[in-house]
């Protein structure tokens, strides 16, 4: 499961206002971009922009992915085949490379999913005043 | 609007898209964001910093994606190749399910011929490559004397003092050690017979030059031969095991050996061996062996091995050694003039004699391979042809040229790994029968095994032989115009005139390849014809032969010897079933020693002695062998041990001594000692093939052993109608009334002493002639196939032509000119191959040529014949086709 561990980096500004905004502490939640986007595929087939767009405002703006890390998690997971890539037209008739996820995807999204679960559990409990 | 699931694979994408999709993709998300921030309010200039601020490591980036995509397609395009290779594999097993004729045909071929080329593999890679029982074997070398002046040169050892010099002005080894021939010892056991030991004298610091050490205790060292002290004995690894229980505490203890005493000092570890016969080693005495003045430089009989020292080249030490041998011969006139000094390698001297047979049998068998090949791509190719339409119909739907080529070859590859496997098999049952076709003379064949190299061997060549077949067929099937083999039906195709050709031109090949092979058996045939039927000039036939050796020290007393060779001799002769006994010092066929012969009334060259064999017989050797008395007679009761010696020559001697005929009542002398005492020649008797059927007789004197008993060990010759086993019982029984502290070794029959000089022959030639007529039948099997096939594509011609009013005899004639043409065209080609090939037989031929006429035209006409038979199954066939029918085909 470490190999796909991946930190997401925060940016500094917001997503949606694009005026700075207060940095979460990154080295707390090393999260992980594949497991984002791969949460993000479950939704439907989406291409690389789409899925950075699904991410800022289902996490309102924490976690929003860096583009770097987006689409080199997106290659990544393309090569171990949990997700597939195909051409298509998108929403304003440009060619777009959309993403969707592979039988293999869906079953290591609910694996991964459910172990981050319980640690986010872990984490909150242990923050948690006594 | 996406499935997720691809109906069509996408083809692999090359580098130069796998960046173009990168940059796509980039681009677009670049694009997305930049008209997000300029719908928002951002000016172009703000909108792109911000953009390009926000998504960090572009160029990074970039290039992760596009080697995560150029490693995915990579890996993708294994996986369908490996996939395609499956469909491939599983295809051609249903291909030729579906034509087991083929499919056994092929089998067959290639189990017999990679069979055979294992198994020849496994047996040569024993014999010359097996390591020699020696640390870095490579350096090793034996050391001769030769007389290049001499008409015939042979190796001779050196001689004990000559030894002895040339071991101490030698630089150029790390040391030469010397082994001389010892006496037998015998071993008496706590029960039953005595047991006869094999021994050679070694110089302590042989073990030391080989570089091997005592499995147990330790090897001989300088000190071990001084008289005085207990004797010294290193055991062999065998003897110790058998006669020894195999006991380590037997290091230290005292044994008898010949009714002393001996100290093991060492047991050498399996294996380990010098002349491959013997069972001990005892300290070699060059002292005592130097004190004998006259003959320490005249007899050679030290075998002389050195190490060459690191960094001296084999050049530079045979400069070395022909130095010392020149300043031997200048100091040594008498004994040394004209000799020098030769070296071979270690690893050659004991592969010598089988090397040739080995070698002739590799290309033997490559040829059967060869011409396996051959067959199996004449076989494939008529099967391509008629699968035309298949290969064109698939062509139609896809499949590359490429993809059909390995399709053919796959097949091609499937079929020869399962003939490999079959022959694996095959060649481990033939390993064990060409063990059985002679083991006593090839030691090191009993290594021969089947291990990992022979296996990765026939692997290979299974998969080499697949390519080789498959692939002219599988070229020849997939070029041309498919299309146009899909318009006509496939049925009247004929495979173009191309593969026409290459078809013909296997076939000469094969008949080319089966010729050369079956010359080269056929010379080595005839070379045996010839030789079994020399004249032996003795009666080898109901001879049985055993060894004895007077040991011990009551037989220091030469009486003693000529008493219990009498006793013996008397014993025997008195049992019923025997007709005649006697004992001579070498066998026909065995090696022997030589003498020097001085002759009485003739010139004398003191510096260049003649030399003549030494036989010492005992009794009635002439009568009991059937060896007539040309001139004179045989020796009786009046050459008792105290009057004048007399002695008997060969006809060889006689002649070449006494040119006048006359060497009957003439004196002689021999040996090294000029003032020995002369004898009398009373008798001529005729020659013998003694030294090997394919050796000319040499000179030789019969000397009577009563006058020389100082030889002590003789072999007995038995003229007896019972078997070897009873006679060998009897002299048993009649030994053991003499002395039962002595034993008998190897009886057997004189025809299998002499049997043994032929067994490197007869073993080569058994192997040659049965891969010649595997050949012969693979190329009758070849002719067969492709006129069998013409035939059948070309009944409609036939039909027309019968349709027209041609005869039968007219359309047989045709037939068989045709296949005919392609024979004679063959054995053209053959004929020359085998002229050429067959000068490296010429060592192992025996008064045949390698041009011999006889054997070539024989073989030409048998393989016409061959050619013919294999003509008129397809002619006969032609002769049936029904005009009406074939016309109709269509």
């Amino acid at each position: 499961m470490l190999d796909t561990l991946t930190p997401v980096r925060y940016r500094s500004t917001h997503v949606m206002t694009g005026t700075p905004m207060q940095r979460t502490p990154p080295e707390m939640l090393q999260g992980t971009v594949d497991v984002l986007i791969l949460r993000a595929l479950a939704v439907q087939a989406m291409h690389g922009y789409a899925i950075s767009r699904w991410l800022d405002e289902r996490s309102d703006g924490v976690l929003s992915v860096e583009g770097a890390a987006l689409y080199q998690g997106l290659h990544r997971l393309e090569r171990q085949k949990l997700i597939a890539a195909e051409w298509g037209l998108s929403e304003n008739n440009r060619k777009a490379k959309f993403y969707s996820l592979t039988t293999a995807g869906r079953a290591r999204l609910r694996s991964e999913a459910s172990i981050w679960k319980t640690y986010a559990a872990a984490v909150h409990k242990v923050l948690s005043p006594a | 609007m996406i499935t997720g699931k691809r109906l069509f694979k996408v083809p692999w994408r090359s580098r130069t898209t796998i960046a173009r999709d990168v940059d796509a993709e980039l681009g677009f998300h670049f694009e997305m964001r930049i008209a997000e921030l300029r719908a928002r309010g951002a000016s172009v200039d703000d909108a792109h910093r911000q953009a390009t601020a926000e998504f960090g490591d572009l160029e990074f980036t970039r290039a992760y994606c596009r080697r995560e995509d150029e490693r995915a397609a990579s890996d993708e395009r294994r996986a369908d190749a490996l996939v395609e290779w499956r469909q491939d594999v599983a295809y051609a097993v249903r291909t030729l399910l579906r034509s087991p004729g083929f499919a056994v045909a092929s089998l067959l071929t290639l189990a017999i011929a990679i069979g055979a080329n294992t198994a020849v593999f496994a047996v040569s890679r024993a014999v010359l490559l097996q390591p020699l029982p020696y640390a870095d074997a490579a350096r090793l070398y034996q050391v001769f004397t030769i007389q290049p002046d001499r008409p015939v040169v042979s190796r001779n050892q050196l001689s004990p003092a000559d030894f002895a010099d040339f071991e101490n002005s030698q630089s150029s080894f790390a040391g030469l050690g010397a082994a001389a021939p010892s006496t037998a010892m015998i071993l008496q056991p706590a029960s039953g017979d005595p047991i006869s030991l094999n021994a050679i004298d070694v110089s302590s610091n042989l073990f030391g030059v080989l570089g091997t050490r005592a499995l147990y205790g330790r090897t001989l060292m300088p000190g071990d031969e001084i008289h005085g002290q207990d004797h010294r004995v290193v055991l062999s690894y065998d003897t110790w095991s058998r006669d020894f229980g195999g006991d380590p505490r037997v290091v230290g203890r005292s044994i008898l050996l010949s009714g002393e005493s001996y100290v093991v000092v060492g047991v050498m570890p399996r294996g380990f061996t010098i002349d491959e016969r013997e069972a001990l080693w005892l300290p070699y005495d060059q002292k005592g062996t130097l004190a004998d003045v006259v003959r320490a430089r005249k007899q050679h009989y030290v075998r002389t091995i050195g190490r060459l020292k690191p960094g001296v080249t084999a050049a530079r030490a045979m400069e070395d050694l022909r130095t010392i041998a020149a300043r031997l011969a200048l100091a040594y006139p008498d004994a040394d003039s004209g000799r020098t000094a030769e070296m071979r390698p270690l690893t050659e001297m004991l592969t010598g004699d089988l090397r040739p047979a080995l070698l002739l049998l590799e290309g033997a068998a490559a040829l059967v391979l060869l011409i396996a090949c051959a067959n199996l791509a004449n076989l494939a190719l008529s099967r391509t042809t008629g699968r035309r339409r298949e290969l064109a119909t698939r062509a139609a739907l896809g499949a590359s040229r490429g993809r059909l080529v390995r399709q053919l070859v796959t097949e091609a590859v499937v079929i020869s790994l399962a003939g490999g496997a079959l022959g694996v098999a095959l060649a481990a049952v033939g390993t064990r029968s060409l063990l059985a076709l002679n083991p006593t003379t090839l030691p090191s064949l009993f290594h021969a095994t089947m291990n990992g190299g022979v296996l990765a061997f026939s692997v290979a060549i299974s998969l080499a032989t697949g390519v080789l077949f498959g692939l002219l067929p599988a070229l020849d099937a997939s070029s041309g115009n498919l299309h146009e083999s899909l318009k006509e039906g496939g049925r009247g195709s004929s495979g173009g005139r191309a593969s026409g050709r290459a078809r013909a031109s296997l076939v000469i090949a094969q008949v080319a390849l089966a010729l050369m092979l079956l010359t080269g058996a056929g010379l080595l045939v005839r070379s045996f014809a010839r030789l079994t039927h020399v004249t032996l000039g003795y009666d080898p036939n109901q001879v049985v032969t055993a060894d004895l050796r007077a040991a011990g020290g009551r037989y220091d007393d030469a009486l003693a010897v000529t008493a219990f060779y009498d006793g013996v001799i008397q014993q025997l002769a008195h049992t019923p079933g025997i007709t005649t006994v006697a004992a001579m010092s070498d066998l026909p066929s065995r090696g022997s020693s030589s003498t020097s012969v001085r002759i009485e009334g003739q010139e004398n060259d003191e510096s260049q002695l003649r030399e003549l064999r030494y036989v010492s017989v005992h009794g009635d050797v002439f009568k009991t062998l059937r060896i007539p008395i040309v001139a004179g007679r045989d020796y009786d009761a009046s050459d008792r041990p105290d009057i004048p010696e007399t002695t008997i020559l060969n006809e060889t001697a006689a002649k070449r001594y006494f040119p006048n005929g006359d060497a009957v009542g003439h004196r002689i002398k021999i040996g090294p000692d000029p003032n020995g005492a002369w004898m009398t020649v009373i008798g001529v008797a005729g020659d013998i093939r003694g030294d090997g059927l394919d050796v000319p007789p040499e000179p030789t004197i019969y000397a009577n052993h009563r006058h020389e008993p100082w030889m002590r060990s003789m072999s007995l010759v038995v003229r007896t109608s019972l078997s070897a086993a009873n006679t060998g019982a009897l002299i048993r029984a009649a030994v053991r009334a003499q002395d039962p502290t002595l034993a008998v070794n190897d009886v057997e029959t004189l025809d299998d002493v002499m049997g043994e000089s032929l067994a490197a022959r007869r073993f080569a030639l058994g192997l040659a002639v049965s891969f010649a007529l595997i050949a012969l039948v693979l190329a009758a099997v070849g002719i067969y196939g492709v006129l069998a096939y013409n035939v059948a594509n070309r009944s409609r011609e036939l039909g027309v032509r019968i349709a027209l009013g041609a005869s039968s005899r007219r359309v047989v004639s045709f037939v068989v000119g045709q296949g005919m043409a392609t024979s004679l065209a063959g054995i053209v080609v053959g004929v020359a191959g085998a002229a050429a090939g067959a000068r490296l037989l010429r060592g192992m031929l025996f008064d045949v040529t390698p041009l011999d006429v006889g054997t070539y035209g024989v073989v030409a006409a048998l393989l016409l014949l061959v050619a013919l038979i294999a003509c008129a199954v397809p002619a006969w066939r032609a002769t049936r086709v029904d005009p009406l029918t074939s016309m109709r085909a269509d």
